[in-house]
């Protein structure tokens, strides 16, 4: 048995070391945290086995010397030769000695400084860790459950020896390889954890790990304290240095179990860890473990879809000729790996923007206007002019007959043949997005600018909805396009302001025709009026013109016959009555003479009458 | 150390299942797969389900996926033939026709395959663009534009290499975006400027035009509706004067009268209002300031 003891040692070691190596594998290939964390523990128990390793070695070579010693004793006679043994006779417990005080106390310095580091950059690097795919997981999930398996057994078998046999060197082995195992069981436990929809937790399930190793550490710097003021007693076999308490009491619950039972046996005084029950649990643990595994198998035997989803169900890889979908509801499976469900979110309406790059700054502006840009990005699409192109005679170079346009075209669309929309394309998403983008750029190079951005816009948008859909339909897509919007049409930002002067310039030449119907709005009532009067006048004038007439006439009548009674007297009466009646207001001067040749001088500027100029003021009293 | 018989079972079935794993592998309908052994080409599986292998080392299984990939690489600067420069990008989608050619080329790596494409894809656009004027990329009228032809020109100039060089087929090829480079752009701008400068113009011209028109249609009809008025006014005056000669008849009885009464108004009218008469005796009733009347009986 004693020849075993470090064979056993360097069986640990190496498996140790396989499997810290192939767990590092594994946690790169998965991008599992936990399992990096893992990996490194396994790591520093491939160190701390090594170490162990070369100190059964020593011990186990001062035995032999001692060994050889004592038979050389035996048989020398009487002892006077080797009666005082010098420093030197035992090069073997020397070099034990030797290990023991220089070379153990300064691996566990450098354990401390690795199980720290190791913890410091492990903490850092879980936070950039990216999710595994489901494949990736599995596999992680299955290898990292083997790796416990063997772990556990080699562990187990270890820390019986060591307790049976009083073997103090394999226990921190043991109790690495136990502790390992266990990390290896967590590892697998949050793949699949990983797998059933909660991907976070392995990275919870790291950082538990770390602080593991972090308090690991902290024993060891403390153990490596209490070691320097620890009274040395002979005989006494020492603890490893480097064997921590902690490990082995996470690693072997079992072993407080043990001593918790053997309390218990002494309090009561039966033994409980006899009864019928604590045997029970012991024998069915192995079998509780089994049907979990079952469950867990005939778990993937279902499957439900949920609402707006459908899925692909595929036997060893080969669609299931009859049911090909699954639609939303409860499925039974072959369980996996033989059947696996592919899940789409296929009532999902699923949308890009053709033109821009979204701005989350500009998202949530409410007034959006040419002259200013609308997205962090807006690409200029190029659109027919139907003017003539023109040729420069100076240089020969032809100014090219396009215009820029700024486009923002929501598309709107939805799997409506998830078949042809899974198997026919690997990134079926981007297809429409360039293909809607294309026929986009294909509509706009064929139209006139002022037509598209006018009336032609709705028709457009409709235009455009079918020819993606039918581009979609040709390459198999199995998508429906549901919606096309034309809306962020508008001229690019540099030009945006002369495209408003132009719509200025329509409305001040709405507002110049406006101004002109007044001037006709107001002039022509007034031209009307204005005829009215005259043709007023006009009758009125005829009126009094008419009836004076005749009002004359009819007083003729009269004075004829007035005249006829005596002509004489009646003209005469008539003038006289005249004059008399025109002379009284009138001034008048009566020449007397009859001297034709005589200068009679009248002063005319006499006033006929007095007016207000004539009243002669008071003067002021002062 | 005793084993216990389930921890046994449990051990034999996760080895099983690794040993499984060795053994076996599935292809999916979306992939196809090349078996290597000892790194050399042994089968291709083109048909999805289960199937059997070596274990690593000697055998490997290379699954690619089997489905059209599209990808577009660059907004590339070309020539057409009437020498106009266009900045085009064209997007391209492929699928592998024959494993074997495709690992033996690319070793597996859809990346560098999709580079290699991207070489022979710039060569037939240099091309194809090349034998093609702008009007055929820009035109109002659409029956001018040879967008289709274009990318049907290009796509049968990859097809044939992609699948000789490449065990690649070329599936579809659309051209996603056409654009012009920063200096024409900068042109096109201001000649779009100056178009719409010239709309503005023409937009103040046809407003002033139109002004002019309804102003002077304005003066037009105020003129009509004086003219009518007058005519009608015109006509109305001498309506009057027909009426009152008519009333004049009357004084034909008597002409003479008639003159000596009309003079006598017309003499009262002309001395109402503030007019100085200077008039001899001999002007009856003045007369009687020569031969003042006498009383008979002082005769």
């Amino acid at each position: 048995m004693e020849q075993n003891i470090h064979r056993k040692g360097l069986v640990n070691w190496l498996l140790l070391l396989a499997v810290s190596v192939a767990a590092v594998l594994v946690a790169r290939y998965a991008h599992s945290a936990a399992g990096l964390v893992t990996s490194a523990f396994l790591g520093l128990g491939f160190l701390v086995a090594a170490v162990s390793y070369f100190q059964m070695r020593l011990e186990h070579r001062e035995r032999m010397e001692q060994l050889e010693f004592d038979e050389l004793r035996r048989t020398a006679s009487s002892g006077t030769l080797f009666a005082e043994p010098a420093a030197d006779t035992f090069p073997a417990r020397r070099a034990r000695e030797q290990f023991e005080r220089f070379i153990v106390p300064a691996f566990s310095v450098l354990l401390f400084g690795l199980q720290t580091a190791g913890a410091y950059f492990l903490w850092r690097l879980v936070g950039e860790d990216e999710t595994p795919s489901v494949q990736q997981g599995t596999v992680a999930m299955a290898l990292n459950a083997l790796f416990a398996l063997v772990l556990f057994q080699f562990g187990k078998y270890s820390a019986v020896l060591a307790r049976l046999e009083r073997q103090r060197l394999l226990r921190p082995q043991a109790g690495y390889l136990l502790l390992g195992a266990l990390f290896c069981m967590i590892t697998a436990a949050a793949e699949v954890a990983g797998w059933a929809g909660y991907p976070h937790l392995d990275r919870i399930v790291a950082r538990v790990l770390l602080g593991v190793l972090a308090l690991v550490a902290v024993e060891n710097i403390l153990a490596l304290v209490f070691e320097i003021y620890r009274p040395r007693l002979k005989g006494v076999a020492e603890h490893p240095l480097y064997e921590s308490r902690l490990i082995g009491l996470l690693g072997q619950p079992g072993g407080l179990i043990t001593t918790a039972a053997q309390a218990l046996d002494y309090q009561f005084g039966f033994k409980v860890s006899e009864t019928w029950f604590y045997r029970f649990l012991e024998r069915a643990l192995a079998w509780l473990v089994l049907g979990q595994l079952i469950v867990l198998v005939l778990s993937t035997c279902f499957i439900v879809i949920q609402p707006g989803e459908q899925a692909l169900l595929e036997r060893f890889g080969q669609p299931v000729a009859s049911r090909k979908i699954l639609n939303p509801g409860l499925h039974l499976k072959w369980p996996w790996p033989i059947d696996k469900a592919f899940r789409y979110e296929t009532d999902r309406i699923q949308s890009f923007t053709i033109g821009i790059e979204h701005d989350e700054h500009t998202e949530h502006q409410r007034v959006l206007i040419w002259t200013k840009t609308h997205a962090k990005e807006e690409f200029d699409m190029l659109v027919a002019s139907r003017e003539q192109q023109t040729t420069n005679l100076v240089s020969g170079e032809q100014t090219v007959p396009v215009n820029l346009l700024a486009v923002n075209v929501p598309v709107q669309y939805q799997i409506r043949d998830l078949e042809a929309f899974a198997y026919h394309h690997a990134n079926a998403h981007e297809l429409i997005q360039r293909l809607a983008y294309g026929e986009v750029t294909h509509y706009l190079v064929s139209v006139d600018i002022d037509d598209i951005m006018a009336a032609g816009r709705l028709k457009a948008a409709d235009d455009l909805r079918r020819r993606i859909q039918a581009r979609a339909d040709a390459y198999g897509l199995g998508v429906r396009i549901l919606f096309v919007g034309l809306h962020g049409i508008h001229p690019p930002v540099k030009v945006a302001p002369d495209f408003e002067k132009v719509i200025g310039a329509i409305q001040d030449k709405e507002a110049t025709n406006l101004y002109a119907r007044a001037y006709m709005a107001t002039n022509l009532p007034v031209a009307r009026g204005m005829a009215a009067r005259t043709v007023n006048e006009a009758e009125s004038f005829r009126l009094r013109t008419v009836s004076a007439a005749i009002a004359s006439a009819e007083r003729f009548t009269n004075q004829l016959d007035a005249h006829a009674a005596s002509p004489e007297v009646y003209r005469l009466r008539a003038y006289l009555d005249t004059l008399g009646r025109a002379l009284g207001q009138t001034r008048a001067y009566v020449i007397a003479s009859t001297n034709q040749h005589g200068v009679v001088t009248l002063n005319l500027e006499d006033k006929l009458r007095k007016d207000i100029t004539d009243i002669t003021l008071p003067p002021a009293k002062n | 150390m005793k084993y216990h018989p389930v921890t046994l079972v449990t051990g034999l079935v996760v080895a099983a299942i690794f040993a499984a794993m060795l053994v076996c592998f599935q292809v999916r309908q979306t992939e196809v797969a090349v078996v290597t052994t000892f790194g050399r080409f042994s089968r291709t599986i083109d048909k999805p389900g289960f199937n059997l292998r070596l274990p690593w080392p000697i055998q490997s299984v290379h699954r690619f996926d089997n489905r059209v990939r599209n990808f577009e690489r660059k907004y590339e600067q070309v020539t057409t033939r009437d020498a106009r420069l266009i900045l085009i990008d064209v997007f391209l989608g492929w699928k592998i026709k024959d494993a074997r050619v495709f690992l033996e080329r690319f070793g597996g790596d859809q990346m560098m395959a999709e580079e290699r494409l991207e070489g022979i894809l710039r060569d037939a656009k240099n091309g194809v663009v090349g034998q093609h004027p702008l009007s055929d990329f820009i035109s109002p009228n659409p029956s001018e534009l040879r967008f289709d032809a274009i990318e049907k020109e290009m796509l049968a100039s990859v097809k044939p290499k992609a699948l000789e060089n490449y065990g690649v087929e070329v599936v579809l090829l659309g051209i996603k975006q056409i654009g012009l480079p920063q200096s024409i752009t900068e042109k096109v701008f201001e000649r779009m400027k100056a178009e719409r400068d010239q709309l503005v113009k023409q937009f103040q011209g046809e407003g002033a035009g139109e002004a002019i028109r309804i102003r002077s249609e304005a003066d037009l009809r105020r003129d009509q509706i004086l003219a009518e008025a007058e005519a009608k006014a015109t006509v109305i005056r001498g309506n009057a004067e027909q009426q009152a000669a008519r009333a004049l008849r009357t004084f034909e009885q008597n002409p003479e009268l008639a003159v000596f009464l009309l003079k006598l108004d017309a003499l009262e009218q002309a001395l109402k209002e503030r007019s100085t008469l200077v008039v001899d005796t001999r002007t009856p009733p003045f007369d009687l300031l020569r031969t003042p009347p006498t009383p008979a009986t002082s005769k």
